[in-house]
């Protein structure tokens, strides 16, 4: 018996990396844009979607749901006129680019994939899906100290969303302070206080989505290559 | 827990590639950014490795710091950063790594098999 020494030099993000460049080529050649969605357990990433389905009615979109066992995402945008399908993770916290390559390559003819990721503030951030627009939703029920909480997922945003604003003022929330923090953390991305329930803040989030939209169309490809 | 799967399972594959009988020690860099907890990547590892050839391996756990590049003057800062004292967008650089470096394992001599 003796021990020998291996140098192994395997980055192990490297296959992911790999998978969110094919998901990338994928939505460059089929000119759709793709928005990965992240927030915590009811935050409103799902009534977002929803909410996006109804006042997009114009664009062609599909939806990818991750949910870690259940299909209850998945029955309540079904319902709507749109290309929809669910990914179950099993007892991963998180999706990756692997995980949803082979349901992209399905979703041809789109203009807008929104990619809804599971419910959790840490995991996802460290799995490039191949996104081109990376989305974090929070409310202000997870208390206004969230944001501080978790500084990557808001360093890494695009756009970050507070919701529920309207319910601020019965949880001690103040909605000031998690946009200061989400400032302080990322200063280009778009902030959004928005309350879903009561449709504020929606038109600037739409209109997010039509700008976006609208360079994709005139460049032929999608803005993050 | 995914992390501690990337490791085993590559680890497991290069064990049986060269034929050894058992993993003594790996060593692991894992960028800051990822904000994975050493002790917890090590519970989780120690979890799913029962019963393999890694099981009482040693697991060794370095962290590697992101740093700041200023895309306007250059400079470097070994800390993370969006903004330069010039003025500047700083962009990240590293911190989200997760490397295999080096693995040691007990492989049989060619006599032991006979």
């Amino acid at each position: 018996m003796h021990r020998i020494e291996i140098e192994a030099e395997i980055n192990l993000m490297n296959e992911n990396r790999r998978y969110a460049r094919e998901n990338r080529k994928i939505l460059r050649e089929n000119g759709a844009v793709a928005v990965n969605i992240m927030g915590a357990i009811g935050s409103g990433k799902t009534l977002l979607i929803e909410k996006t389905v109804e006042m997009l009615g114009d664009v062609k979109i599909g939806v990818i749901l991750g949910d870690v066992v259940c299909s209850a995402d998945y029955s309540r945008i079904s319902k709507y006129d749109v290309c929809a399908r669910a990914i179950n993770t099993g007892k991963e916290c998180h999706l990756d680019a692997h995980l949803i390559h082979e349901t992209l390559k399905m979703m041809s003819g789109l203009d807008l994939i929104l990619i809804e990721n599971v419910g959790n503030l840490v995991c996802p951030v460290d799995f490039d899906l191949g996104e081109n627009f990376r989305v974090v939703i929070v409310s202000v029920t997870e208390g206004d100290d969230v944001v501080e909480k978790h500084p990557e997922i808001f360093r890494l945003a695009d756009v970050i969303i507070i919701n529920k604003i309207g319910l601020a003022e019965y949880v001690d929330a103040d909605v000031d302070k998690m946009e200061r923090d989400a400032r302080k953390l990322n200063e280009k991305a778009k902030i959004i206080k928005m309350d879903l329930k009561l449709n504020a803040g929606l038109g600037e989030w739409i209109e997010f989505l039509r700008g976006v939209l609208d360079v994709s169309r005139n460049s032929g490809r999608s803005c993050r290559t | 827990m995914s992390f501690a799967l990337m490791i085993l399972e590559n680890v497991l594959r290069m064990a049986e590639e060269n034929g050894a009988r058992a993993v003594k020690k790996i060593r692991v860099e894992v960028g800051e950014l990822l904000m994975v907890n050493p002790d917890q990547l090590e519970f989780c590892f120690r979890a799913i490795s029962k019963n393999t050839p890694a099981e009482n391996a040693d697991l060794e756990i370095e962290t590697l710091k992101a740093k700041s590049l200023c895309q306007s003057c250059g400079s470097e800062l070994d800390s993370v950063h969006s903004r330069c004292s010039c003025g500047g967008w700083m962009e990240i650089r590293g911190g989200k790594e997760i490397v295999l470096r080096r693995i040691e394992m007990e492989v049989e001599d060619a006599q032991d098999r006979n």
